[in-house]
């Protein structure tokens, strides 16, 4: 038997993404890199096989699924297993999280003006996100990130594979802290301590106007 | 700067319709109202979008109370931002900040969070196109027309006949099957729902797994609910066939049943 036939047999099996390192672990002739190598070999032989299945990378693991041109064969079946869709804004707490971790409720309901708590504690339930640790300051607010399990529910490989803000049609710079007011119209020039001083001054203005 | 937020311009052309329930929230909202009516989201006429963002909110109902309340924050977040916009500039200043900086800040970061959310959800519809390994239980098979169970004897039996039909042509296996009488079937029934007081039909055919016995077994049933002996109940379409035990003081108390 040779390590390609180990690594295929083992993924055969598998209904979950099995990293290398778990494969490895299957007989003493594997390790990482052989792994790897054997993988690389299967994909290629299923292409030029045109098997209807290859092996995917999900997360940080490997899965053989079906090709996406055979869904319409399979949708017929409604029996096989296939995580629900994520609601649109559990979508748009994912996307907040994904590209801000570790990142607070508060911000995330800052960020979409809405409350969302409940949507949280959906994503939480459904272990896309987690707790990945607790804020400074009052109440030691807990904070969260994405999963292995996002990454494999998108099918990324990690969150490199994330769309780059770069790459988007609206471009933001990197969000300032809550406190800070910044402006949107004149780019990141106006840094530093000016602005907020020319606040102070302005409001002491508007108070002297009012009062 | 401009004062296109002036008291007086008309706040939009007539009333500005917009329906609450699909928006995620007061962002999303504005987003949608700027971008509808092709505004300049680094100029926007702030006293038009919160008459419309006003006009939008009041149609909401108590029972959204929880979101209401973001979309009465922003509402005063929009009423200050109008109210700033208003008050007289002061002399020698430098470049001040537009009051509407922020929130347009927010509404890019906003819009950015929506692209990305697209994406994901594209990305999740891909991967929804690739199949993992599970167990795939075939179908099952569509039976004849689907009938509510108010039918008459006559249509029960030659559904029962066009199913018969509807098979193959038959082996020599199935000709010499064992005859399945309804009558033994009946008797089946009733000696079953003396001893509990419902049966799925489902475990009444288990022990022969042959469509003669079921086709029997559902016959024998709906005989004897005819003669009001017991009485069948299915939820919906293809759920679990239930067979009651029908008691004379079980049928008063409840007074309903098939």
């Amino acid at each position: 038997m040779t390590p390609v036939q180990i690594v295929e047999a083992i993924l055969f099996a598998s209904d979950a993404p099995l990293q290398a390192e778990e494969i490895a672990g299957a007989d003493e002739s594997l390790d990482e890199d052989i792994v790897e190598g054997a993988i690389q070999e299967l994909r290629a032989e299923y292409d030029e096989l045109e098997r209807a299945f290859q092996i995917y990378e999900l997360g940080a693991g490997y899965q053989i699924l079906t090709r996406p041109e055979f869904a319409p064969y399979l949708e017929r079946f409604d029996t096989v297993p296939r995580p629900a869709r994520v609601s649109a804004p559990a979508l748009e707490t994912l996307a907040i999280i994904a590209y801000r971790q570790p990142i607070g409720r508060i911000e995330v309901e800052f960020i979409r003006g809405v409350s969302s708590a409940g949507v949280l504690r959906t994503l939480l339930d459904r272990e896309l996100i987690e707790v990945v640790g607790r804020d400074e300051g009052i109440g030691r607010p807990l904070l969260y990130g994405t999963t292995a399990r996002f990454l494999e529910h998108f099918a990324f490989r990690s969150l490199e594979d994330l769309p780059r803000t770069d790459d988007l049609p609206v471009i933001l710079r990197e969000r300032a802290p809550l406190a800070s007011v910044p402006d949107g119209k004149s780019g990141a020039e106006e840094t530093g301590s000016e602005p907020a001083a020319a606040r102070t001054e302005d409001d002491g203005e508007m108070m002297g106007g009012n009062l | 700067m401009d004062l296109t937020t002036a008291p007086g311009a008309p706040p939009g052309e007539g009333v500005f319709v917009v329906e609450l329930e699909p928006f995620q929230g007061p962002l999303d909202l504005l987003l949608h109202l700027i971008r509808e009516q092709d505004i300049n989201i680094f100029d926007i006429p702030i006293a038009r979008i919160t008459e419309q963002f006003l006009a939008a909110i009041e149609g909401m109902g108590a029972e959204r109370l929880e979101d209401a309340g973001s979309f009465l924050e922003m509402a005063a977040t929009l009423l200050r931002i109008k109210l700033q916009m208003l008050l007289p500039r002061h002399e020698g200043e430098e470049e001040e900040e537009d009051p509407r900086a922020e929130l347009v800040r927010r509404l890019l970061e906003y819009e950015q969070i929506r692209e990305v959310a697209l994406r994901l959800s594209a990305a999740e519809a891909d991967r929804a196109r690739r199949y993992g390994k599970g167990y795939i239980e075939p179908r099952p098979e569509r039976t004849a027309e689907e009938q509510p169970l108010e039918v008459t004897w006559a249509e029960v039996h030659a559904a029962a006949l066009t199913l018969e039909g509807r098979r193959p042509p038959p082996t020599e296996h199935r000709l010499t099957a064992r005859p399945v009488s309804i009558d033994e079937k009946i008797k089946l029934i009733i000696e079953t729902l003396a001893r509990v007081a419902r049966i799925e039909f489902r475990r009444l055919i288990k022990p022969w797994g042959s469509r003669l016995h079921a086709v029997a077994t559902l016959l024998a049933g709906l005989e004897l609910v005819r003669r009001h002996a017991i009485a069948m109940r299915q939820s919906q379409p293809f759920a679990e066939l239930w067979l009651y035990r029908r008691e004379e003081s079980a049928d008063q108390r409840e007074g309903k049943d098939v």
